[in-house]
């Protein structure tokens, strides 16, 4: 799969597409910065390169990856979100990150809940897990969030991650989570209901 | 990456673009002492990245590096060779990595200097280096086997690097 074959999905405040090569500077400014120490950074530039090159290499190799998450309105970039699973890795992964300044919004919650959704609707996905790093609460409050719950018997990647198990589609389906998943993001996208308290993806 | 990528052939050999399909070789080399001079021996991960970004490299760049096949055997990979020129890269560099089982043949000699044709003519690029490491004594060889000599004032990726400068366009 070419990255201009990549699906674009639309959220709410959103558009999902592949990663295209004027996106790379905002992916250095992140991976060169101290917000990459849970995803093994921060990196050199080379390095930083190199793996924005296999982000778009993994579309074409395992016919899913990540996407480039865009305000919908601006085309502005926030980060990027959807599937990963390069090679020494137990399972299909559902990863994200958002640019430091960009935090706080939920637009993490709001990208990660349609890739996950096109993956189990469109990919034939039957599950799916995040590793985490078990200082990174940021993020594990965000898999909270998705309805994701610590799996103490799966493989890790190295041990030195914590597995996340994300509910099934059928778990999802019509689920108290579900609604309160729709209802926090329909929270951030409406600022009367601006979600009170400290910053979260 | 363009639409069609036109494959090169050689007198002995075909080059076509580095696909998934070549993964298993890339990653026994990678993870092998062939790979000490070029990144350092690698984990099946950093492997996989390296590979992953190969296959971006073309997709960004709408160039990279040829997969090396005999003409008429193109799933056995027998190393990969082209031009390679990622961001903050110092100029336009031409890279060859040769599996086991592609040396001793002349094979990166003959598709090196088919990638350089290309970079030139097709490419339109005007100058071409290698980057090499001091002690890797074969590639040395190689690259002055192709024409190129030591440029000791041109920026290199990596301080210890050797910079190599190919023959300009008219000259190959």
């Amino acid at each position: 799969m070419g990255h201009r074959d990549i699906p674009v999905l639309e959220t709410e405040r959103l558009v999902l597409r592949g990663p295209e090569p004027e996106d790379y500077p905002d992916f250095k400014a992140t991976f060169s910065s101290y917000r990459s120490r849970f995803m093994g950074g921060p990196l050199n530039k080379y390095e930083a390169w190199m793996l924005y090159a296999a982000e778009i290499g993994h579309w074409e190799i395992r016919g899913f990856g990540m996407w480039m998450i865009h305000d919908k309105a601006t085309d502005e970039t926030y980060g990027m979100a959807g599937g990963w699973q390069p090679a020494g890795w137990p399972e299909r992964e559902i990863a994200w990150i958002i640019w430091p300044d960009k935090a706080g919004k939920g637009y993490a919650l709001e990208a990660t809940h349609e890739a996950r959704r096109f993956f189990y609707t469109e990919g034939g996905w039957d599950s799916a897990v995040s590793y985490i790093d078990p200082k990174n609460l940021d993020s594990i409050r965000l898999a909270e969030r998705l309805g994701a719950t610590k799996d103490h018997g799966a493989a890790t990647i190295d041990g030195n991650d914590a597995v996340y198990r994300h509910p099934t589609p059928e778990q999802l389906k019509n689920s108290q989570i579900a609604d309160g998943i729709a209802l926090e993001i329909s929270h951030y996208c409406d600022p009367l209901f601006k979600p009170k308290g400290f910053a979260i993806d | 990456m363009p639409a069609t990528v036109p494959h090169i052939h050689t007198a002995r050999l075909t080059l076509r673009p580095i696909a998934p399909r070549d993964w298993e070789p890339f990653c026994a080399c990678a993870m092998s002492d062939r790979f000490q001079y070029i990144t350092g021996k690698q984990d099946l991960g950093g492997a996989w990245r390296l590979f992953a970004a190969e296959l971006g490299h073309w997709q960004i760049k709408g160039f990279g590096m040829w997969t090396v096949t005999e003409t008429g055997d193109d799933d056995t990979a027998l190393g990969i060779v082209g031009p390679w020129f990622p961001a903050d890269w110092p100029e336009t560099e031409i890279g060859w990595i040769m599996f086991e089982g592609g040396e001793g043949k002349g094979y990166a000699f003959e598709a090196a200097e088919a990638a350089r044709a290309h970079v030139f003519n097709t490419l339109g690029w005007e100058t071409a280096v290698s980057y090499i490491d001091p002690e890797n004594a074969r590639s040395i060889a190689l690259a002055e086997r192709l024409g190129a000599i030591r440029d000791d004032a041109a920026a290199r990726p990596h301080p210890d690097d050797l910079v190599y400068r190919h023959p300009k366009p008219e000259a190959v």
